[in-house]
């Protein structure tokens, strides 16, 4: 499916302490409009309950979440 | 004249004494009224006994002397000189055997506890003007001291007069006569009211009063709260 | 200010009135010694930056609002009513303190600066003026107590991929998990943070100590108790005391985050476990034969910065010197005593505000840079991941040349068998 999504927006978030990858995510949700998307690439295994619950408490939509060997990539939609 | 020095040495000394003794229980019950908080605040490394070390910093203050030595010298020569100050008070109104234990004249000290008193109340209202303190300083601060220092000058000059230059006319036993008469509820000043130094004592007393009314409404109550605060750094 | 607001500060203001911090605003005598104390002070001598000119944005309100001497005669101490800078001054006073308590040591009667300062930031989150980003990762941890069941799947696939990476630093033996998580009655459960530095060194050395261990799914930060919203802090918390209930495990080890250990050590109350730093943990396995070390595989002069909610405000201090010693002969303290030495300058959600703190950040922690440098490391350790961060910034603002590091991720790196 993610070979459909277009990203608007990638956010290199690999190896970031934390709490940067949630810090960093959401200040670049605001740097794209409503309803593009943004591609976050992520080392952390953490980030796969972060983002849901990031993505859940202010309203955007993880599209796809997509587990590599090394790095794990998220698409989000900007909702409001 | 006369009015007004019956007034400063009799019935203001029963009102601050009045404001004081119920100043204190108001604010010291009003403040354990309150919630305890139950999270630890201690300070590491652990030292035992946590009593010891409570009293030790309470009464030595080994973090004042680490941290501001100079400092630290005028807060323990302070401190210690109103602790013997308090043992001379109580002296004026009547002698105590184990206050005897080491032999002494009433006023204990010969003239140097008011002299020390007076170089560390000056140290500490100087240092107010230090640009670091003195940000820091309101005018509390500044009374504080200031009614602090009238009250030792005054006293002290009392005891300079009898110690250091042999003035008879207002003696120990004088001013026993006078304290005594107003613990026991029967005031009178006639022996210390005819002298010519007698405006001394009216002032010094009417100083001390001003001092002893403010004390439990002011940041004075750090000499009763040191202890628990003390206390809770240790664990 | 509006009369809504203000009746609402207040009461936030007097339910934080606990008898020790009405003694703390009763005592103080403005007398100053803590003053040179502080970092932000030393860096940056600016009188607002004195503990006691921080606690006296605060000691004025009380005076106005909760004591007699104010009420009567505000002059005497400048007692100060709401008005339209409150909130910012009480802003820059909160925000502009790490809450090392640093100062708290230097005090004569042991004020505890980072205390009076919980009741600004408690005001400040009423009338929401907090940073906005902390509350924002306080609730996306309470979001994910909530829903837990239903995204931890992803995180336990998420593991498997640094199971190599495990096994690469420490082999494992038949019927060992590199990650175990959800074992019941496991004797430690390790709670780690988002990222796979703070898991994969520390899964090595369970693994190397054949500990009966098992993973948290949860971060041990507490974003609540940098905001100081003490609801939030406690819903935070109860996630993993929670976690560590049904799991009944007998030890709980916090992963290197100052204030995770802080919060949990201290204010979780009696729990059926215990609670431990993994700098704890590994020494007691050094100590305990349990695992091995290679001296001197790290070249140079190491040094250490404490953690200040751990060493001073934890009490871990000689732990992570003994490990160190255990490690190199070339190691040198930065202060005389562990418990003075100063803050990063990152604490009290700093590091989190990120780039909106950085320029305070690095000027309000030059001592801690001067104090690095004075000691000619090469390595500087710590075990806190806040520290870490800060302390790598500090190290390009100030050309440290020093390398940051975690102890845990040393004592993997120099695991031997034996
Ligand atoms: C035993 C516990 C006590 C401790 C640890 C203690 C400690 C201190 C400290 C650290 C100061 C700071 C000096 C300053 O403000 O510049 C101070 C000042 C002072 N203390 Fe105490 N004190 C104690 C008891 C008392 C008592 C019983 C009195 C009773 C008269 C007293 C009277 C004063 C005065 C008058 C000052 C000067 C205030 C000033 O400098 O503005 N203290 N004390
Ligand atoms: S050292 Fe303590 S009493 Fe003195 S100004 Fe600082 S907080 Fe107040
Ligand atoms: S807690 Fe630390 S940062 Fe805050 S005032 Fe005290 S010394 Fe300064």
């Amino acid at each position: 499916m993610s070979e459909n999504i277009k990203a608007d927006k990638v956010l290199d978030l690999k190896g970031l302490p934390c709490p940067m990858p949630i810090v960093k995510i959401s200040k670049g949700i605001k740097e794209v409009e409503i309803n593009q998307v943004i591609q976050a690439i992520t080392t952390d295994p953490g980030s796969l309950t972060d983002f849901p619950a990031w993505a859940r408490t202010n309203g955007h939509e993880i599209l796809d979440t997509i587990q590599g060997d090394d790095t794990i990539t998220f698409y989000i939609k900007r909702v409001k | 004249m006369d009015t007004l020095n019956y007034i400063i040495l009799v019935p203001m000394v029963y009102l601050s004494s009045a404001i004081f003794i119920a100043g204190m229980i108001y604010r010291i019950t009003s403040i354990f009224k309150k919630p305890v908080l139950t999270i630890p605040l201690r300070i590491y490394p652990e030292k035992n006994p946590v009593w010891l070390y409570t009293l030790i910093d309470t009464f030595l203050m080994p973090q004042v002397f680490k941290a501001k030595p100079v400092m630290w010298y005028f807060l323990i020569i302070f401190h210690g000189s109103v602790f013997l100050l308090i043992i001379g008070h109580i002296e004026l109104i009547q002698m105590f055997d184990i206050f005897q234990i080491i032999e002494h004249d009433v006023f204990l000290g010969k003239g140097f506890i008011g002299l020390s008193l007076f170089v560390s109340l000056l140290y500490f209202l100087f240092r107010r003007f230090t640009p670091q303190a003195k940000h820091l300083s309101v005018l509390e601060d500044y009374i504080l001291l200031t009614l602090l220092l009238m009250t030792v000058i005054l006293g002290s000059e009392m005891d300079w007069a009898r110690t250091w230059f042999g003035f008879q006319e207002m003696t120990v036993e004088d001013y026993q006569t006078y304290l005594k008469s107003l613990l026991f509820f029967k005031p009178d000043i006639s022996d210390v009211t005819y002298s010519g130094h007698s405006f001394m004592l009216v002032f010094h007393v009417f100083f001390a009063n001003l001092f002893i009314m403010f004390f439990p409404f002011s940041k004075m109550m750090h000499a009763i709260f040191t202890i628990p605060l003390n206390k809770i750094r240790r664990g | 200010m509006e009369t809504d607001l203000r009746e609402d500060l207040l009461k936030a203001f007097e339910g934080k009135l606990n008898q020790t911090i009405t003694m703390y605003l009763e005592t103080c005598s403005r007398c100053g010694i803590c003053t040179d104390s502080c970092h932000v002070y030393k860096s940056m001598p600016r009188p607002e930056y004195s503990p006691a000119a921080r606690a006296e944005v605060i000691r004025k309100l009380y005076k106005k609002y909760f004591k007699f001497q104010g009420k009567l005669l505000p002059a005497l101490g400048e007692a100060r009513s709401f008005d339209d800078t409150t909130l910012d001054d009480l802003n820059r006073a909160a925000y502009s303190c790490t809450g090392c308590r640093r100062c708290m040591t230097h005090c004569p009667f042991g004020i505890d600066t980072q205390q009076i300062m919980s009741i600004a930031k408690l005001m400040l989150v009423v009338a929401k003026e907090e940073p906005e980003i902390l509350s924002m990762l306080a609730d996306v941890s309470i979001s994910k107590g909530e829903s837990i069941d239903m995204i931890k799947q992803g995180f336990i696939d998420g593991l498997k991929r640094l199971e190599k990476d495990v096994v690469k630093k420490w082999k494992l033996e038949a019927g060992q998990i590199p990650i175990p998580t959800e074992v019941q009655g496991a004797d430690i459960l390790y709670v780690a943070l988002a990222g796979a530095h703070s898991i994969i060194p520390a899964a090595a050395v369970f693994n190397a100590a054949k500990e009966n261990w098992t993973l948290s799914f949860f971060e041990a930060v507490n974003f609540g108790a940098f905001v100081g919203d003490p609801a939030k802090t406690k819903l935070i918390m109860d996630r993993i005391i929670n976690e560590a209930k049904k799991l009944n495990v007998k030890e709980v080890c916090i992963c290197e985050c100052g204030t995770a250990f802080r919060v949990l050590k201290q204010m979780s109350g009696k729990q059926p476990f215990k609670v431990s730093s993994i700098t704890q943990v590994h020494e007691r396995y050094i100590k305990e034969n349990k695992i091995k070390v290679a001296k001197n595989q790290f070249n140079g002069v190491i040094t250490y910065h404490d953690p200040c909610q751990i060493a001073r405000n934890g009490g871990v201090m000689d732990e992570p010197r003994f490990i160190l010693s255990q490690l190199t002969d070339e190691f040198i303290d930065m202060a005389k005593r562990a418990e003075n030495n100063y803050c990063c300058g990152g604490g009290g959600g700093l590091v989190a505000m990120g780039e909106d703190s950085h320029d305070f950040r690095m000027k309000s922690a030059k001592v801690k840079a001067d104090q690095v440098k004075a000691t000619n490391a090469s390595l500087l350790v710590t075990a806190c991941e806040n520290c870490h961060s800060q302390l790598s910034d500090l190290n390009k603002y100030y050309n440290m040349g020093v390398e940051v590091k975690f102890l845990s991720s040393m004592v993997a790196d120099a695991l031997i068998h034996d």
